[in-house]
């Protein structure tokens, strides 16, 4: 609101003195900055970047679920006797149940063993050559034994039919 | 752009220093919160430090949680958005000016819970000042998605409570990264992997903020 | 959608529904223990459809559509309001997805639930999608609310690439990929490989169902809105006057 006047005004209004002439033609505003065709592209070579430098860092390793026994027994002295996942393939012949559990060997990809020993059910689908995760610790910083509370199946994504070679009857039937 | 972005840091900071809501409100909860933790371990020393970096960071989010509502509440005052869109300020200068002056109310607040963390939870003074780098980027990459949710939950119609449910998934990655490396100064391990991690994120959430800030202004 | 479609949709939904469960209960054969776990392999037609659908078929329509709706030229409601209930519809296929999977797990990996990176990962996913969907109702403006929608559609299908790999960039337990393997090679064998194709389809087509419900449901819930506010606005006029 214009008001002529010589008083202190308040907030809201525009003061102007006497015999000033008010200037009333319109302004026109700079148009306003739309996002350039550069700045899109920098953004997404930005975004692009930060991926590419998550990948090639490795640096997922991070977030794995497991040790396999191979990394386990590399990196002994880091972990010592500290709570781990353990993952390796269950040896045959060398499962046994206990009262308490069961015991068995698992290996790694380079033969190197690790014998477990684990309290509590093992689930339905333990069983020789299939691999398993055992969560808990090895017993100490030197030893190749491996104590644990937990044992988890890892399933692959194989699916095969059990009897898939099954003979078929004179009439084509397969029971 | 850059103009923009020191004009709108300028303006939040100048609010925060004459209103002092993060010196009398926000930072008197964080302490409280921190002071909890360490009383919930219980007299014994032992678990303390370990349980430190983790503390810490479920304390700062809370701290953030609240600086973010207030960054965008000073957005909300009266003639505030009609001023911006009036003035034809490019809306990815404002998204960076909020963020640098979220990212250094946050850093004033960690530095003083971090001071808090030594004191209270008996983290080693040294392994705490080398886990300040992180801890700076692991903020400044919160502040950068915080402005961006802060933005989509702005408004009169849009309650508080709407922002942690969307930024807390976003906020998750960065606090375990963040956890990670102040472990690892703490107690020793992979400092620089975590690192990075924020690094990417912050690279990525400023990238995002530039590219679609303008969009939820609109 | 064309009428005839429309009116196929409904049948050939339920036709192959009804295929994959008698199919999967009664005709294909158990699996190896050692490959397959026996019984538990039936899981199989089930499970990998759901994830199917909820990240790739479900999520990806919420994504494009929160983009055209994004972009100016193709800005409209329909957009919008597709968005919306394609994320309606994931919430379901999502949380359905962790449900058989949890059941699944448990006699095969011996946990309900493990916090290897896919499992989280799309447990993450389930949290974004519910916020999404509390976002929606957060804005009674139109407008703002499909365009804050829309920018938070495509932030959180972020998430699903990363679903995608996680067995692949991590080691975890969740097993690879049972159909979209890197190699291509689909060690499912002969009538599980059918069946398992089969529920593909058939939740395909049970979620494009489910969508045409949410939305026509949606469009009519916007044009009773409107004609109450019509209503509302007329009658303080006839007051006023």
């Amino acid at each position: 609101m214009l008001r002529r006047s010589t008083e202190s005004h308040s907030g809201g209004e525009v003061v102007v003195a006497e015999g000033d002439r008010v200037d009333m033609t319109p302004v026109v505003l700079a148009p306003r900055k739309r996002s350039s065709n550069f700045r899109t592209i920098a953004v997404l070579v930005v975004l692009a970047g930060a991926v590419g430098l998550l990948l090639s860092q490795g640096l997922f390793k991070n977030l794995n679920y497991f040790v396999t026994v191979d990394e386990a027994l590399a990196q002994k002295h880091h972990y010592g006797t500290t709570t781990l996942r353990l993952e390796g393939v269950v040896q045959k012949g060398t499962i046994t149940r206990t009262a308490t559990g069961a015991s068995f060997v698992i290996d790694g990809s380079k033969s190197q063993r690790v014998s477990v020993s684990v309290s509590g059910t093992p689930p339905q689908l333990f069983q020789a050559n299939i691999p398993v995760v055992v969560v808990g610790h090895f017993i100490s910083a030197t030893s190749l034994h491996f104590t644990g509370n937990q044992i988890l199946v890892k399933h692959s994504a194989n699916y095969i039919a059990s009897h898939p070679n099954r003979v078929k009857a004179k009439n084509g039937s397969v029971r | 752009m850059i103009r923009v972005a020191w004009l709108v840091a300028r303006k939040d900071l100048r609010i925060e220093l004459r209103s002092k809501v993060l010196l009398w409100q926000v930072l008197p909860f964080g302490a409280l919160a921190l002071l909890l933790c360490g009383l919930a371990l219980g007299p014994a020393d032992a678990g303390h430090s370990r349980a430190a970096p983790g503390l810490f960071y479920l304390v700062t989010l809370f701290v953030a949680l609240l600086m973010i509502n207030r960054s965008q509440a000073v957005e909300q005052a009266s003639g505030t958005a009609e001023s911006v869109a009036t003035l034809g300020m490019d809306p990815a200068g404002v998204f960076l000016g909020k963020t640098v002056a979220l990212a250094i109310e946050l850093w004033v607040a960690a530095g003083l819970l971090l001071a808090g963390t030594v004191v209270v939870l008996h983290t080693s003074l040294v392994g705490t000042v080398h886990a300040l780098p992180s801890v700076f980027v692991t903020l400044g990459a919160m502040a950068c998605a915080g402005t961006l949710y802060g933005a989509l939950t702005a408004g009169d119609d849009g309650p508080a409570t709407l922002l942690p449910i969307l930024a807390l998934p976003a906020f998750a990655p960065l606090l375990v990264a963040g956890e990670r490396s102040f472990s690892a100064a703490l107690h020793g391990g992979a400092l620089w992997e975590w690192w990075v991690i924020d690094l990417v994120a912050l690279a990525g959430y400023v990238a995002i903020g530039v590219l679609l800030y303008g969009v939820l202004e609109e | 959608m064309n009428k005839v479609t429309q009116r196929l949709l409904g049948p050939l939904t339920l036709l192959s529904l009804v295929g994959t469960v008698f199919l999967g209960l009664w005709v294909t054969p158990k699996a190896t223990m050692h490959d397959g776990g026996g019984d538990l392999v039936r899981m199989l037609y089930v499970h990998p459809a759901l994830a199917w659908v909820a990240l790739y078929v479900s999520f990806g329509t919420t994504t494009i559509a929160s983009a055209l709706y994004l972009w100016k030229r193709t800005r409209s409601a329909t957009m919008d309001r597709v968005a919306y209930c394609a994320m309606e519809v994931s919430v379901l296929f999502i949380a359905l997805t962790l449900v058989t999977g949890s059941i699944w797990g448990r006699p095969t990996w011996g946990v309900w639930w493990a916090w290897d990176a896919r499992l989280t990962s799309t447990a993450i996913l389930l949290v974004l999608a519910l916020g999404y969907l509390a976002l929606r109702r957060a804005n009674d403006d139109p407008e703002t609310r499909a365009r804050r929608s829309a920018v938070y559609g495509i932030l959180v299908a972020l998430n699903v690439p990363i679903i995608h790999f996680a067995v692949t960039w991590w080691k975890s337990l969740h097993q690879n990929a049972t159909v979209l393997t890197v190699s291509g090679k689909v060690s499912v064998h002969g009538s599980m490989l059918w069946t398992l194709l089969l529920s593909f389809i058939a939740f395909t087509l049970w979620y494009f169902w489910l969508l045409r419900a949410r939305y026509r449901l949606e469009v009519r819930s916007d044009d009773a809105r409107q004609s109450h506010l019509a209503a509302a606005v007329a009658e303080r006029q006839r007051e006023g006057a």
